[in-house]
């Protein structure tokens, strides 16, 4: 999609045959026709009207995605995330009900959020704790920081003078897209290309295929593992941003679960939970399934638990597609290594 | 247990292939192979990394299904098959990775899935009593009791060994059985094996140590290819024959030794502390020298190189490169001062096995091809230097974008070593370079050791062979239990005096 477009046969070739593509593939014919099918179900779902409000959707599910394949492309994992969402939600809410400059507020609420992803990443590396559990410790703090920011109220309306915050951040329209759309491809476009196309890109890789040949070939693997954890909570950070601007309130359990969503999405679009393998074009096509299928299971009138049990199934059969792939792949591999 | 049940005379044809046939997408891995195996004797079956052994035995033990040919099990020809079929037939399989419970004791291993049960509760007396019984037999002296992942690899080895004999089985597969085992380790496996043969147990035995041939091989059969080659009794005195047989063309020099004199001194070591195994070393290197270290397993030769590079920590030492101090606290530190290490494991510390071999060959030269604010690699740059070391180093493979983990043995460590070749270090080390590679891509490795060696650069070797450091080296370096206890020119090393250096233990300890 971003790098495809250059000439050179050598490119397009290996943007073909890096390894994920397969699974991207496929999902991207499963999206396509889920479109189809929920366009014949419902005749408005192919409305503008829809299409904006679905991208609008799939923004939130898109920005946590890739913070999370990030750390899953080193073989890691943030569960912080949904609660670094609540967490910047309700921080920069409350500095703007008091009067703060939302620009300040913005600049403050990130400083906090990078925090939790600095610490997780210094806990992972340094520290050697599980993945796990350390960022289930932080997923507890931050949503208790999000919960006391106000004396564990939700806050008042952030009021008139964000209108310029609510705007840049959710209900702005750029082309007739809503802004939040927006921020979350221009952010995927350029971690993108940091995956696809930099040093950082291939330690962070190296670091999830094999930590020590990596740390042996001379890359900083705790640096890289503390830089993915702060990308994680940037992207969570600008999300609770965008649900800040989209209500104009603070709610305290903003954000709850996300850590999961951004998961499914990453796995639905072939991101390896063992680290090593995915692009973040799966993750785009990942969180579109997600949002697509809540857009048109909603549609379609299928009550939550309903679209609940329908998203699960889909996020089990993806992986399990993949694994039956690999495994596939993999006999093959063996028996050339002989 | 039900050990005389086991009991077949020797000489009995247990297994007879013919017409084996595999493909797989892209490759014909065996091309009308045929093979047989008597009772009570010991079959090398012998080829270089990729000739089909592993894929033939794969094929007999039921892991593959073979696309055409015949299987003839202990006189019944054989339909159907799979690996629960061959194993209940009495076909065991040793693989060169250990397939052990470790945190289960060896016992519960050896009686894994098959527990004696009684009045639905687990026997443990009878089972450690049976298994005590098993290893008895084989004269094994281990606890049933005890946790495998606490044993030596050389003992889980039996343990798995012994987890065979009490399936019954009959033809017994050892895939490189000695690469992990110490010269002592290896003689009592031998002794095990030898009293298998008399058991009447049919063995193939696969491995790239051809010395060890002469204590254990009746027979050999050679494979190349994905054919089969030639079939003879083994004999000592045509092993240049059975060698050039494995690799299709006489190698003439099997250590290619060049000459060229030494420069001045690169490296210094003064006092080298970490850990138990690196006590007090001291050494030096210089300019355009190869030098070999020497030792036993455990004698602590990986531990120095690990500490000497960053990877470990050091308790105290001091490091000179060109007679200035370096501080040397991580691999990164290592690289920036001009050092490079190819490691003992490939697969651990070598390679991201999942990645791309032009991905591999980048990653330590990152730095010198990205550039811009976010660090963007060139490509083109990137793809210049892994064609000139793929090239330069003759590593066969289909394209640079397949995974490093689908090469061959000799062909990862290639690639091990190419990934370092193109900055200008000044001193390499390599860790068991040849480690469980064939014989041609030996002789590769050596080459390019030479040609380091001719281009000025400090070469540094840790090896278990022998006649590989007393080929290769100009100077050797011994070491005994975390210590450096001897050093000799060229010149003046013998195998004996090696070897006396390299058990020449502390007493007092």
């Amino acid at each position: 999609m971003n790098n495809s477009s250059e000439k050179n046969p050598g490119t397009l070739q290996r943007f073909v045959s890096q390894k994920g593509m397969g699974q991207v593939i496929t999902v991207t014919v499963g999206l396509v026709v889920l479109c189809i099918v929920f366009g014949f179900i419902n005749t408005n779902f192919f409305t503008s009207r829809n299409i904006t409000n679905l991208l609008r959707q799939i923004a939130p599910t898109l920005l946590i995605g890739v913070g999370q394949s990030y750390v899953l492309f080193t073989g890691n994992i943030d569960l912080s995330i949904g609660s670094v969402v609540g967490m910047s939600c309700m921080i920069s809410a409350t500095l703007m009900c008091h009067g703060v400059n939302p620009w300040v507020a913005v600049l403050i609420t990130l400083a906090c959020c990078l925090v939790v992803g600095y610490v997780n990443g210094i806990l992972v590396s340094r520290c050697k704790l599980p993945p796990f559990i350390a960022t289930l410790g932080t997923m507890t703090i931050a949503r208790g920081i999000a919960q006391i920011v106000n004396g564990n109220y939700n806050t008042d309306s952030i009021g008139e003078g964000a209108k310029g915050f609510r705007s840049f951040f959710y209900s702005g329209k750029v082309l007739g897209i809503f802004s939040a759309f927006w921020i979350a491809i221009v952010i995927w476009l350029v971690f993108n290309y940091i995956m696809g196309r930099t040093k950082t890109g291939r330690h962070i890789y190296a670091t999830g295929s094999n930590i020590d040949a990596a740390r042996l070939s001379g890359v900083n693997v705790n640096h890289t593992i503390v830089y993915v954890y702060v990308v994680s909570a940037f992207c969570a950070c600008v999300t609770g941003l965008i649900t800040c601007a989209s209500t104009g309130t603070g709610t305290m359990d903003a954000g709850t679960s996300y850590e999961m969503y951004a998961v499914a999405a990453s796995v639905i679009g072939g991101v390896s939970t063992l680290g090593g393998s995915g692009i973040l074009l799966g993750t785009v096509i990942g969180a579109s399934i997600w949002g697509v299928l809540q857009n048109g299971l909603q549609f379609a009138g299928a009550p939550v638990a309903i679209r609940n049990i329908i998203i699960g199934i889909i996020v089990v059969v993806a992986v399990l597609m993949d694994v039956i792939v690999r495994t596939g792949k993999s006999k093959t591999r063996r028996n050339k290594n002989n | 247990m039900e050990g005389n049940k086991n009991h077949i005379p020797a000489g009995q044809e247990l297994v007879r292939m013919t017409g084996i046939t595999k493909q797989f997408p892209g490759v014909k891995a065996l091309e009308e192979v045929r093979f047989n195996l008597y009772s009570g004797e010991v079959l090398s079956l012998l080829g270089e990394n990729g000739a089909g052994k592993s894929t033939l035995m794969k094929i007999l033990s039921g892991v593959y299904q073979r696309d055409d040919g015949e299987i003839i099990l202990f006189g019944e020809k054989i339909r159907e098959w799979d690996a629960n079929k061959a194993k209940d037939a009495g076909i065991a399989i040793i693989h060169q990775e250990l397939n052990m419970c470790t945190h289960l004791s060896v016992a519960e291993n050896i009686f894994l899935g098959r527990e004696i049960v009684k009045k639905g509760r687990l026997d443990n007396g009878r089972m450690n009593e049976e298994t005590k019984q098993i290893l008895d037999k084989l004269n094994i002296d281990i606890d049933p009791a005890v946790q495998v992942g606490d044993l030596a690899v050389s003992k889980q080895q039996m343990v798995e060994i012994a987890k065979a004999l009490s399936q019954n089985a009959r033809v017994l597969i050892m895939d490189e059985p000695t690469s992990a085992l110490t010269s002592k380790e290896i003689d009592e496996l031998f002794k095990i094996i030898h009293q298998l043969k008399a058991d009447g147990i049919g063995i193939v035995y696969i491995s790239h140590r051809l010395e060890e041939l002469q204590h254990i091989a009746d027979r050999v059969i050679i494979m190349r290819d994905g054919k089969f080659i030639k079939e003879m009794p083994y004999d000592i005195n045509r092993m240049d024959e059975i060698i050039a047989n494995m690799v299709g063309h006489e190698i003439k020099e099997k250590f290619p030794r060049v000459n060229r004199k030494t420069g001045k001194k690169i490296l210094e070591v003064k006092n080298l502390n970490a850990g138990r195994l690196v006590r007090e070393i001291n050494l030096e290197l210089y300019e355009g020298e190869i030098v070999g270290i020497a030792g036993l397993m455990g004698a602590g030769r990986t531990e120095t190189t690990r500490a000497i590079f960053g990877i470990d920590e050091k308790e105290s030492g001091q490091i000179f490169i060109d007679g200035k101090e370096v501080k040397i606290n991580s691999p990164i530190d290592a690289i920036r001062a001009g050092l490079v290490l190819a490691p003992e494991d490939r697969k651990k510390d070598g390679l991201c096995t999942g990645l791309s071999i032009s991905d591999n060959i980048a990653l330590p030269n990152l730095d010198m091809l990205s550039g811009g604010i976010l660090g963007t690699v060139n490509r083109k740059k990137e793809k210049e230097i892994v064609d000139q070391s793929v090239s330069s180093l003759r590593i066969k493979l289909p394209n640079a974008q397949v995974a490093a983990g689908s090469l061959s043995g000799g062909n990862q460590q290639k690639v091990v070593v190419a990934k370092w070749l193109v900055r200008n270090s000044r001193v390499v080390i390599f860790d068991e370079p040849t480690r469980g590679i064939d014989v041609a891509a030996k002789v590769e490795i050596y080459n390019l050791m030479n040609q380091l060696k001719q281009s000025g650069i400090g070469v540094m070797f840790v090896s278990s062979e022998m006649p590989e450091v007393m080929g290769m080296s100009d100077r050797i370096i011994v070491m005994c239990d975390g210590r450096i206890t001897g050093e000799f020119m060229i010149e003046d090393a013998t195998q004996d005096k090696i070897l006396t250096k390299a058990t020449q233990f502390e007493k007092n300890k």
